[in-house]
């Protein structure tokens, strides 16, 4: 796949993730799960605020499967039908460069916030 | 509603169905067991977000695979993501074949019912000739695919995702 070639500057050009799928790569970043458990650790992650659809699921799995971000595998003890996904190398390293790069918005937004109540 | 869930499910492009409709029907089936216990208006609110959820997702996979663009949850907040390549859907070809045939069909169709009709058999009225429409319609039709084409590229320019953009940014890199 095409993902694992891409240069820094190319994965940083995809940040930042839109909420939806950031949760998603969090909800696969502890434990590989498949489509109805994502949709219900999402829910439970976003305190219910986010909630999403069969078809909104999938259309993002599709793309993070085309993108190499994810991949798929079917667990012995699933029934048929019920297909895991699990985060790939290169997805967790993207993930990680998200997370490392809304902590320092959040550092800066902190540092700004306070400078300007003090 | 699962006989709905199922004709929703066909909406989706064939390669789509194939690699995720059963699994996609096996969460439906899960979240239908969920939604049983929820009060009515709950319910409701659920089957209404997975019908529209459907219907939009498929809509959404077929302008995928017809002009790589993906609208909507692309991976960045960026709001268009431009495939490289434009993929002519391999059904297309199909579907001109049929209807290439359906002309010609009728038109041979045409000829046998000209041919059965035209001795011996006057019109009861005076026929007038018909009016040639083809050519202004297609024109009009030309002129309306020119406009949203238009309209496209002038978003995708306001974006800066234009092939122009994507030119600069390439040379760009290469420098």
């Amino acid at each position: 796949m095409a993902g694992n070639d891409m240069s820094y500057e190319a994965i940083m050009e995809s940040l930042p993730l839109t909420e939806p799928v950031l949760l998603i790569l969090l909800s696969l970043a502890d434990q590989p799960r498949h489509g109805y458990s994502i949709l219900k650790d999402i829910e439970r992650m976003s305190d219910g605020r986010v909630v999403l659809s069969t078809g909104t699921l999938y259309g993002a799995l599709r793309r993070l499967l085309d993108d190499d971000w994810i991949e798929r595998f079917e667990e012995e003890d699933t029934s048929r039908g019920k297909q895991s996904y699990r985060l790939t190398p290169h997805g967790r390293r993207n993930l990680q460069l998200e997370v490392t790069r809304m902590k320092k918005l959040t550092r800066l937004a902190s540092l700004r916030v306070a400078t300007r109540e003090s | 509603m699962l006989t709905v869930y199922r004709k929703l499910l066909h909406l989706y492009p064939a390669e789509h169905r194939e690699q995720f409709g059963e699994e996609m029907f096996a969460v439906l089936l899960d979240v239908r067991a969920e939604g049983v216990n929820r009060k009515l208006i709950a319910r409701g609110n659920l089957y209404i977000r997975e019908i529209a959820g459907l219907i939009s997702g498929a809509l959404l996979e077929h302008l995928h695979n017809l002009v790589g663009v993906d609208a909507r949850l692309s991976l960045s907040t960026r709001r268009f993501s431009m495939r490289n390549g434009f993929r002519f859907p391999k059904a297309t070809a199909v579907l001109m074949m049929v209807i290439l045939a359906g002309i010609a069909l009728a038109i041979e169709k045409a000829r046998v019912i000209q041919a059965a009709y035209s001795n011996g058999n006057p019109p009861l009225v005076p026929l007038e000739a018909a009016r040639f429409t083809f050519f202004p319609t297609l024109v009009l039709l030309l002129m309306i695919f020119y406009a949203f084409g238009l309209v496209g590229w002038a978003i995708l320019f306001a974006l800066r995702r234009s092939g122009v953009h994507r030119l600069a940014d390439i040379a760009g890199d290469q420098k």
